[in-house]
């Protein structure tokens, strides 16, 4: 990695509240281009929500997102920080893919559908050039025979990786997961993390939010641990796993998790 | 001393006013005081030609005669009547028709059945084909009505949405015949004169639109947020998301209650005949006015219940065909 270049991504001071509940609380975070980060935490520690404030599914209270080096989501017209219009919401979000933790294939759409919706209607490509990535995508997580079949017809874990086709046929920079196998029955995880694992290896940009701590060793260069909306320790994958003065409050969820 | 002028000018009018009624008049008067006797006395005293042009009077009370001949079935005078009229107007249909029944009473039940059902079918059918052009005019414009009221209501725009729970609201919670009324008779008094097809597609329309609104509306809200978000993920506008993804979903919940609300259209423009349309309904209303016959009242209701039946065919089998992807 060049960490000579601009960031891919860059969180500055990020702040998310809803309501009285704070969810996010000054979140600085730099990923370079090719970096798979992991970001790990006990439940409701608002890893979802960080996830979701980088590509705008929530919006921020307080802080800068810089996508490229540029900074995206808000404009300051005579010093007032607004939403930026819609369509170059839209425009930023094709460009970041996202997993969710329960599919949401669409359900009226055939696998092959699915897939070519993003590039069909986003993208406005043609059907024959829609239908071609798509089935590149298939292929490339093992469902090319699903294609002609309704999500309902799938496993969870072919779901899931009809979920990462889907993301993938819009050639994003960056790949979002947010728990890709927390649904899913555990002899179904093996699937969907190879589906991942692969992409990693084709230098894809990602970051994971996951409940697996084998898989988070394996893939990832970085980890972060959040809690309470804070991000509470980072360090390099390596170190992170084997460091001996890693603070309790990891090391005893790291326990309950591993157990 | 005023009342006693009164009585004197009212002694005094009534031959008057006797003189002035026509004898086609006087004859109604003595029907309507049950002197049938009376009536025809003076019923046979009005000429055929009057400064040898043929007079409608005679033909009118000829008429009048005969049918009350037949409903208290004195079918020999009520015969002879009706060959009178004709001796002198030919051509006349409805005497004609009259006398034609009356030579067919002879005849089994059953064929007599059908040729009653013969005889009121075409007006029937002509209110049949106007209570279609509403129906489907409704059915055709109402879910597009429906959909932009529903998608004001979820707005977040608050005045939109205001707007749109107000229109719901009032047009669900009035009478439709009242609406009818308000738009037909109650417009031109604020200067807006409206046709009575313009006034019925307009009530129908907003009145289904209305109703349809809440139904669409429930439809989107129960889709799963996560069908929104990850179409929004994929980078398409709220309007894509809507149209693509939403609303498609919708179809499968939405139909079997806006099917349920068409039938019910098909029974609700009745209501539009006391605004001036001639649709079944009125067709119906019109011949019973004539003819007396129940015959016409049990035919416009099997016609409303093959209407109804072919519709809810329709709709089971559109049914089945969008709910298709959720079968393994
Ligand atoms: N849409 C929402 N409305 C209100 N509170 C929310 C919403 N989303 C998340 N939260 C709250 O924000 C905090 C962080 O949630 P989340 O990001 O989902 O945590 P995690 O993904 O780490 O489990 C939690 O306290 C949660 O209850
Ligand atoms: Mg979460």
């Amino acid at each position: 990695m060049n960490k000579n270049n601009s960031p891919l991504l860059e969180l500055k001071n990020i702040h998310k509240k809803f309501g009285k509940v704070i969810a996010i609380k000054n979140v600085n975070l730099k990923l370079y281009s090719g970096e798979k980060l992991c970001i790990i935490g006990p439940s409701g520690s608002g890893k979802s929500t960080l996830l979701r404030t980088i590509n705008f599914l929530e919006t921020i209270d307080q802080g800068q997102i810089f996508f490229q080096g540029k900074e995206v989501g808000y404009v300051y017209k005579k010093g007032k920080r607004i939403l930026d219009k819609a369509k170059n919401i839209s425009t930023l979000r094709a460009e970041i893919g996202m997993v969710f933790q329960h599919f949401h294939l669409f359900p009226h759409m055939t696998v092959l559908e699915n897939v070519m919706e993003g590039p069909r209607t986003v993208q406005k490509k043609s059907k024959d050039e829609a239908k071609q990535i798509a089935l590149d995508m298939l292929s490339k997580v093992g469902l090319l025979n699903k294609k002609d079949v309704y999500p309902v017809c799938l496993s969870g874990g072919q779901k899931q990786r009809v979920a990462i086709a889907r993301a993938l046929a819009m050639k994003p920079k960056l790949m979002l997961f947010d728990e890709p196998t927390s649904a899913l029955d555990p002899e179904l995880v093996g699937e969907v993390f190879e589906a991942i694992k692969k992409l990693a290896e084709e230098g894809m940009t990602m970051i994971i939010v996951t409940h697996q701590m084998g898989f988070a060793k394996e893939m990832a260069d970085r980890v972060i641990f959040m809690e309470n909306g804070e991000i509470i320790a980072q360090a390099q994958s390596k170190e992170f796993f084997s460091s001996s003065n890693m603070p309790k409050r990891i090391q005893s969820f790291l326990n309950k998790i591993l157990e | 001393m005023i009342l006693g002028l009164l009585f004197f000018l009212f002694i005094f009018l009534i031959p008057i006013a006797g003189e002035c009624l026509s004898l086609y008049q006087q004859g109604e008067q003595a029907l309507a005081m049950g002197n049938l006797a009376k009536a025809k006395h003076i019923f046979y005293k009005i000429p055929p030609f009057v400064n040898k042009q043929k007079n409608p009077d005679f033909l009118k009370a000829r008429l009048l005669l005969a049918r009350l001949y037949y409903n208290q079935k004195k079918y020999n005078l009520a015969q002879k009547e009706c060959l009178t009229i004709l001796k002198y107007f030919p051509n006349h249909k409805e005497t004609k028709s009259l006398l034609h029944e009356i030579q067919n009473l002879n005849q089994p039940v059953i064929i007599q059945f059908f040729k009653d059902t013969y005889k009121y079918l075409p007006a029937l059918l002509k209110g049949t084909l106007m209570t279609l052009i509403l129906v489907l005019f409704t059915m055709l414009v109402s879910p597009f009505g429906g959909l932009l009221i529903a998608l004001g209501r979820i707005s977040r725009f608050y005045p939109l949405s205001s707007l749109c729970w107000c229109i719901i609201w009032l047009f669900r919670g009035t009478p439709l015949l009242l609406q009818l009324f308000f738009i037909y008779y109650g417009l031109p008094a604020l200067g807006i004169t409206l046709k009575p097809l313009t006034a019925a597609f307009l009530g129908l329309g907003l009145n289904y639109s209305a109703y349809l609104a809440e139904i669409i509306r429930a439809g989107i809200q129960s889709i799963d947020a996560g069908q929104m978000e990850a179409a929004l993920a994929l980078g398409m506008t709220y309007s894509q998301a809507m149209r693509r993804i939403i609303i498609p979903q919708t179809y499968k919940r939405i139909i079997p209650p806006i099917a349920n609300e068409f039938i019910a259209l098909i029974k609700d423009t009745a209501l539009v005949s006391t605004i001036a349309m001639v649709e079944l309904m009125r067709s119906a209303d019109q011949l019973f006015n004539t003819y007396f016959d129940v015959k016409i009242l049990i035919l416009a209701g099997l016609i409303y219940l093959i209407l109804t039946s072919i519709f809810t065919l329709i709709f089971e089998k559109v049914e089945r065909k969008v709910g298709a992807y959720e079968q393994k």
